[in-house]
């Protein structure tokens, strides 16, 4: 064990910590509802309610309240469906990828992290529906016995998207319900009354016995190796809704790489973006500190040079291919009439992030807050760039268009946002915002062997 | 309870389930009804076609009604008819909706107290009629359209006994050629233009191909008469003459943007100088035709000396040239004159494909409804009787005709549906709409064609003669005596007793070749001199019958509306078209209004910029600009009363006239100021740039003859690529069979083991389609719609590029350029030039791709590859993820934002749809099914016979109605097929071929034929 390095700040303090304090601190932030928390979930009931009417509307009169035209049938709801389903990364990849290479500074954000990946993944899954012509008759992309001779299209990739987005979703709920476990049970040890009955059903009797606790370890060392692969294929096949296409602009083979780079990209940005007012918040900052801050900077800076290289070979590969209708979807890209989105990516997504570059920037709080709302923008555009450039010059530039969201749009995609807060909201109120259990483990870990973890 | 075992009740329990889900899922139970007594004629799902004649324009072409249990769902061009030879245009294709247009008038009615119209009975409507005339029958004025001679003798005897006068109106009437005919060949009547087997023909603005003397006939002779397949020379030059690119100029070899106004003097030039030349009939004019002043006439008409001494050199060694007087847009003051000399030069030219002879003319008198206005104003008229047109709309606001209808004791109309001058009687009698009623038409010697009823009335209406036999029983005396005894029916049956009524009957008419008279010609008055124009303004207004809409008679018909105009791609609205430098000259861009200013009226019109027009020229299309209708005005947007678009007409004075009191067009200089407002123009095209995409091919004569022959299978390219210096311009490899087989891996159609299989069937349904045909006329546009119940969409969701055809024309001027200047605002490219015709029509529908991109991504399987080789919908298990849309290169995909057939088609509109095509709903995908209802049809009847569907027994829509014979449907795996034959040119190409989507429709290439003398003049 070496002794805390400049570069790499203690997970913990330095004092070691009692389990009930840890208990304390962290659950805490279940108790009492401020006017403030209930303005704010107010307000996200408020526009989730819009987004539900204006999407019954949307159902009853028909997709052509949105800004589609001609060339661009994907708008809006794709865009937000590929920003939430990159959103969804972090939390695998916090949780599983990170927890089998043992790095010790996830467990402060996993729970969080895990929090969103299964909200994000609810936002998105309602995109496909939204998004559709005939909700009433989505069920068709399921492949189920009948009668009438109904079978789904295995080559197509939105039949696969189908499967990746279930399959991750389940993933996703029961390593986040499993690594919960142990945490419910101090809930419903500490509640009363109609909760308790609740926790004492949720926690399914845990009495963290050891033979418990070590099931518990396996059952997420297992979800982990299953869950790592879904990490890459989700947003793999999401790629591939485009690049299966011969759409310019889409038909790319680094899509799947630069994805999920992507996804990882703005998953951090989002958590860094929730978890700093969140810490502030509710006085976590002993929990969630710069130590951990300074590695997801890092990751930041890592993901952004990542999709920045995707973003420049994109560029030289359609140079390169002398495919003048590739060649003329990406000038435009950068120059015709949706130069902003463009240019609003490449500076969110691959300029702003070099701040990191500075250790200082690195844990400045407000300066992290800013760059990561700055990725969650610059990634949504990304999406938008991606869809809306490309189908709006095709091959036949006799239909060539634009595509301006409306109002319905712009309400629903609120509207998800609002939901995904929501969600994010009731969470913290009615589970441990960070793994108790975790916590406990490090600071017992850390009363054994002293402190410092950075030496790791 | 013993016997009630468990199966039983799971049957019961499985059966009430399953009715109670049933009656669930219907929004409203609907009965079928069998008939009582089945009418002998009908079998319920066959249809029945009747023979009858188009009574949309003056033409008057024939047409086989298609009707369905009653009900005419479709109109198709009768082969039989010496016009059209079964061509029809896309008014004739929409005519289909007039009958069962929301407009209607359901019944007589008359203004009440308030104001309002209440409905009354036909006794009261007839009787009231009779009463006012019975005052004065001398103030009796009777005002309408051209009809045919058999209505027009009834008209005439009503007019004549009692004591009132008939004056004919029609918007567009080709006065000045009567007056012209007259005075050159001392013969009344129209000559008729017959361009088959003609080598250069010369347009001075009649828009031979758009809105011209009869547009199919001349599109189709023009057409055969420059097939590249069967003149290796390229066939018959066109010249277009005017001042903007047209849908003619579009089609045109070469283009003099000569001022508009010059036509007559610019005749007179090339007869002059094709006369120096030896021209054949050049003999008897040389002496008069020797005081024209080429140089002088070149300088004022702006056009280059040079050009017109080529086209004049061209014009005298041409065997057979025809020249085409001016149409209405460039109808000036000295109307007259211009029309003489160009009757004049083709005679110079020899006269050849000129028939002039006596014919009836519609009779109308620009200057006699002038007078008649004039009587209106004094109170000198007591009873006006209106018929068959709508002077409110398609006069001048300064003519006065709407005031000097507040002077007239009695106004009756006989309006088949609302428009702004019924809105304006007294008394409403309405007509049958014209599929509801007998009639014959005339149009020119040896054709005599019938129009029969092929609809029950759907309202409680009356045929225009009927009710004016009715009006004079209850006169009469003379009135009544001057009548036939029983109904109009029976009159025309009469006025038909010369011929076998019942074979007429079948072939919609009686068709005789009649020797044309020996022309004489007169050449006496020369002297042309330039158009008088009023007003101060720097701009030459024109004022051009809109392709579609015409004067405002097709505005009323949603399916019109709805087709983009062809030139512009402009829908819904009314556009003024400047160049680009006056455009810069005035500070405006695309959409921006402007404000147009006559000595007569003003307007408020967006503009159209564009290359293809004079510098100081404004043009504004005719026929918008209405406030009443539900689709001509803007009521059906829940705007009533509010206009749509501009009356082009509002701009002109009421007394612009030729030399001999007819029409004039061409009479207003305007100023045109930008407001500062803009208003996006619905258009369904901004770009005419295809970037040298292998979207609207062409090749030069000599690239062509330097081809190989069509059945070379030497891979790609074909060597036409290298001409044009790229390597995207290939020109595909002719249809293989062996490599068709090869289909069968794309195209994914499987044995029960789950094995790719070659198809076994013996069809592979393909088309064909000619650029170098193509007009751009959008008949092929219009028929689809019709045929395919396809909705339209509305101002509105047009603007946002929404339409649901399923077919469109791309028109692209030149190859493009793959330029990057594209702006960071909306691109709107036209590089339209002024003397440039280098346009191509592409009709561009679903490819039927072997290896469709849109089938591998449907995840529900709502769009496969049938064994026939089709790509074919299933609209039922769409869910509408719109992933094939966006992966369809051609973009032939259309969706349904809105259930449009609920909201879009007001009643009774659905009874025009067409049973045998699935309506589609909100949510789903189509898209070109290549009418595979019509091969179904085809299918049964050939399976009957026990054979095969043979070649030639499908015509899509869309082929049926082409007027020049630019699209063919065929089975591409039958060797001896048509389509094979077609498809083995050696101008076929596949669009975006370097996508091997392995398309199964096959373009054939336009070929640019190097002006007048083949390339040799050019640089």
């Amino acid at each position: 064990m070496s002794a805390p390095s400049a570069t790499a700040p203690s997970a913990l303090p330095a004092a070691p910590r009692r389990d009930s304090k840890i208990n304390r601190d962290i659950l805490a932030v279940m108790d009492g509802i401020s006017p403030g928390y209930l303005l704010l979930v107010a307000i996200c009931l408020l526009s989730v309610t819009a987004a539900g009417a204006t999407w019954i509307y949307q159902v009853y009169e028909g997709l052509g309240i949105g800004g589609y035209t001609h060339p661009t049938f994907w708008g809006v709801y794709i865009v937000t469906f590929v920003f939430w389903v990159g959103i969804a990364h972090a939390g695998t990849l916090i949780s599983a990828i990170l927890y089998l290479f043992r790095a010790k500074w996830r467990n402060a954000i996993n729970r969080s992290a895990e929090a969103m990946t299964v909200f994000a993944v609810l936002t998105a899954a309602q995109f496909l529906g939204i998004h559709v012509g005939r909700i009433w008759k989505s069920y068709f992309i399921l492949p189920y016995p009948n009668q009438r001779g109904l079978w789904v299209n295995f080559r197509s990739p939105l039949e696969w998207d189908t499967f990746a987005i279930t399959t991750y979703a389940t993933i996703s709920i029961v390593f986040f319900f499993v690594g919960l476990l142990p945490d419910l049970a101090i809930a419903r040890d500490r509640a009363r009354g109609l909760k308790k009955l609740i926790y004492t059903a949720l926690a399914l009797g845990w009495q963290g016995t050891a033979r418990q606790w070590k099931s518990h370890s396996r059952s997420v060392l297992h979800l982990s190796g299953l869950a790592t692969p879904l990490v890459l294929s989700v947003h793999s096949v999401v790629s591939w809704d485009f690049a299966m296409s011969i759409v310019p602009g889409w038909h790319a083979t680094i899509f799947a790489p630069y994805f999920v780079a992507g996804a990882i990209f703005s998953g951090f940005a989002m958590v860094l973006t929730v978890m700093i007012p969140v810490r502030r918040i509710y006085g976590l900052e002993e929990y969630i500190n710069d130590y951990h801050f300074e590695n997801m900077a890092r990751f930041l800076l890592l993901t952004s040079w990542i999709v920045g290289y995707a973003y420049a070979i994109e560029y030289f590969i359609a140079w390169y291919s002398g495919v003048e209708p590739e060649q003329t979807t990406f000038w435009l890209r950068a120059f015709g009439p949706y130069w902003f989105s463009t240019w609003t990516m490449i500076s969110c997504n691959v300029i702003f992030p070099q701040l990191f570059w500075f250790r200082r920037l690195r844990t400045h709080i407000p300066t992290l807050f800013v760059v990561s709302t700055l990725i969650n923008i610059g990634m949504w555009f990304e999406r938008y760039v991606i869809i809306i450039t490309s189908l709006g010059n095709e091959y036949d530039p006799a239909v060539w268009g634009i595509y301006t969201p409306t109002w319905a749009e712009l309400t629903i995609f609120a509207g998800s946002f609002s939901f995904f807060a929501m969600l994010f909201l009731l969470f913290m109120k009615f589970f441990p915002v960070i793994a108790i259990s975790e916590m406990k483990e490090l600071a017992i870990h850390e009363r054994a062997h002293g402190a410092g973890q950075g030496g790791h | 309870m013993a016997d009630f075992d468990r199966r039983d009740f799971l049957k019961l329990v499985g059966a009430s389930a399953g009715s109670a889900a049933a009656v669930g899922c219907s929004d409203h139970v609907e009965k079928l009804i069998p008939y009582v007594v089945q009418p002998e004629a009908i079998t319920p799902g066959n249809p029945v076609f009747y023979a009858s004649t188009c009574s949309e324009c003056p033409v008057a072409c024939g047409i086989h009604v298609k009707t369905r249990e009653g009900r005419p769902i479709k109109v198709e061009g009768n082969p039989d008819h010496p016009v059209n030879r079964g061509r029809l245009c896309a008014r004739a294709q929409a005519a289909v909706e007039r009958n069962y247009s929301p407009d209607r008038i359901h019944g007589p009615m008359a203004r009440g107290d308030t104001g309002d119209f209440e409905p009354i009975t036909w006794d009261d409507a007839l009787a009231r009629v009779a009463a006012a005339i019975a005052e004065a029958p001398e103030r009796t004025r009777l005002l309408g359209g051209a009809v045919g001679p058999s209505e027009s003798a009834i008209l005439e005897r009503f007019v004549q006994a009692t004591g009132g006068s008939r004056t004919v109106y029609e918007p567009f009437a080709n006065e000045a050629l009567r007056a012209a005919t007259l005075e050159v060949h001392g013969v009344t009547g129209e000559p008729v233009f017959d361009l088959t087997g003609a080598d250069l023909l010369l347009d001075f603005g009649s828009e031979m191909l758009d809105s011209g003397h009869s547009p199919v006939e001349h599109a189709r002779q023009w057409a055969a008469a420059r097939d590249p397949e069967t003149h290796p020379d390229g066939g018959a030059r066109l010249v277009y003459i005017g001042a903007r690119l047209s849908l003619t100029a579009s089609s045109a070899d070469e283009w003099l943007a000569a001022k508009p106004g010059s036509e007559g003097s610019l005749a007179l030039a090339l007869a002059r100088i094709a006369a120096e030349h030896g021209a054949p009939g050049a003999a008897a004019h040389r002496s008069a035709l020797a005081q024209v002043d080429v140089a002088r006439i070149a300088r004022e008409a702006d056009v280059a000396p040079a050009a017109l001494q080529k086209l004049g050199r061209a014009l005298a060694r041409a065997k057979h040239a025809v020249a085409l007087p001016p149409g209405p847009a460039v109808t000036s003051r000295r109307a007259v004159g211009d029309n003489a000399a160009v009757l004049l030069l083709n005679q110079v030219l020899g006269g050849r494909g000129v028939r002039v002879a006596p014919t009836p003319g519609t009779g109308a008198a620009y200057r006699d409804l002038l007078a008649l206005i004039g009587d209106m104003q004094d109170g000198r008229v007591g009873v006006l009787l209106m018929h068959d047109a709508n002077p409110v709309h398609t006069l001048p606001a300064a003519a006065g005709f709407e005031a000097a209808l507040a002077q007239v004791g009695l106004v009756v109309s006989f309006a088949t549906a609302e428009d702004e001058s019924s809105a304006l009687a007294n008394l409403l009698l309405p007509a049958h709409a014209p599929f509801e009623c007998w009639g014959d038409a005339a149009p020119r010697p040896g054709i005599r064609s019938l129009i029969q009823p092929t609809l029950r009335p759907l309202h409680d209406t009356m045929a225009v003669p009927d009710s004016l036999m009715e009006i004079a029983r209850r006169l009469g005396g003379a009135a009544a005596r001057a009548m036939p005894a029983s109904d109009f029916r029976a009159f025309l049956f009469a006025a038909w007793d010369d011929t076998d009524l019942h074979e007429a009957l079948r072939a919609g008419g009686i068709y005789e070749e009649v020797a044309p008279p020996p022309v004489t010609t007169s050449a006496s008055n020369l002297e042309i001199t330039a158009p008088v124009m009023t007003g101060e303004g720097d701009l030459t207004l024109v004022t051009f019958p809109h392709s579609l809409l015409g004067a405002g008679e097709g505005a009323s018909l949603s399916l019109l509306q709805e087709i983009p105009d062809p030139v512009t791609s402009v829908c819904w609205e009314s556009w003024a078209e400047i160049s680009k430098a006056t455009a810069a000259r005035l500070g405006v861009a695309m959409g921006d209004v402007l404000r147009v200013e006559t000595s007569s009226g003003a307007v408020e019109v967006a503009a159209y910029v564009r290359g293809g027009i004079r510098d100081d020229v404004i043009a504004i299309p005719t026929g918008q600009g209405h406030r009443v209708g539900h689709f001509a005005s803007k009521a059906g947007q829940g705007l009533a009363g509010t206009k749509r678009g501009v009356n082009a007409f509002d701009l002109l004075p009421g007394d612009g006239v030729d030399e001999r009191g007819g029409r004039a067009f061409l009479t207003e200089r305007a100023f045109a100021t930008a407001t500062g407002r803009h208003r996006r123009l619905p258009m369904q095209q901004f770009n005419d740039n295809k970037r040298g995409r292998q979207l609207g091919e062409m090749l030069t004569l000599a690239e062509l003859a330097e081809l190989p022959a069509g059945d070379g299978h030497d891979g790609h390219g074909n060597g036409h690529g290298a001409a044009h210096g790229g390597g995207s311009h290939e020109i595909r490899e002719p249809f293989d069979p062996a490599d068709d087989a090869s289909d069968a891996q794309y195209a994914e159609t499987f044995n029960e083991a789950g094995e790719a299989v070659a198809f076994d069937s013996p069809y592979r349904w393909g088309m064909s389609v000619d650029v170098d045909k193509c007009t751009g006329c959008s008949a092929c546009i219009a028929a689809c719609y019709v045929e395919n119940n396809i909705p339209r969409v509305g101002e509105d969701e047009s603007r946002l590029v929404r339409q649901m055809a399923w077919m469109r024309i791309d028109r692209w001027v030149g190859d493009g350029e793959a330029t990057l200047a594209a702006g960071r605002r909306f691109y709107h490219e036209n590089r339209e030039q002024l003397g440039n015709t280098d346009v191509r029509n592409a009709p561009m529908f679903c490819q039927h791709c072997g290896s469709a991109p849109c089938e591998p991504v449907c995840p529900v399987i709502a769009t496969y590859h049938n064994e026939e080789g089709m790509n074919a919908m299933i609209y039922n298990r769409c869910i509408g993820t719109r992933y094939c849309a966006n992966n369809c290169p051609y973009k032939v995909r259309r969706f349904n934002y809105f259930d449009h057939q609920l909201t879009k088609w007001p009643e009774p509109m659905e009874l025009g749809l067409n049973p045998d095509v699935t309506v589609r709903g909100q949510g789903v995908m189509e898209k070109c099914t290549m009418c595979v209802q019509r091969v179904q049809s085809a299918r049964q009847d050939a399976r009957a016979r026990g054979e095969e569907i043979p070649d030639g027994a499908v015509q899509t829509a869309c082929q049926q109605t082409c007027p020049s014979d630019a699209i063919h449907f065929g089975n591409l795996r039958d060797e001896h097929s048509a389509l094979r034959r077609i498809t083995a040119s050696k101008r076929g190409y596949h669009a975006l071929h370097v996508l091997n989507t392995r398309p199964g429709v096959t373009y054939l290439a336009k070929v640019d034929r190097g002006g007048v003398d083949g390339g040799k003049g050019k640089a």
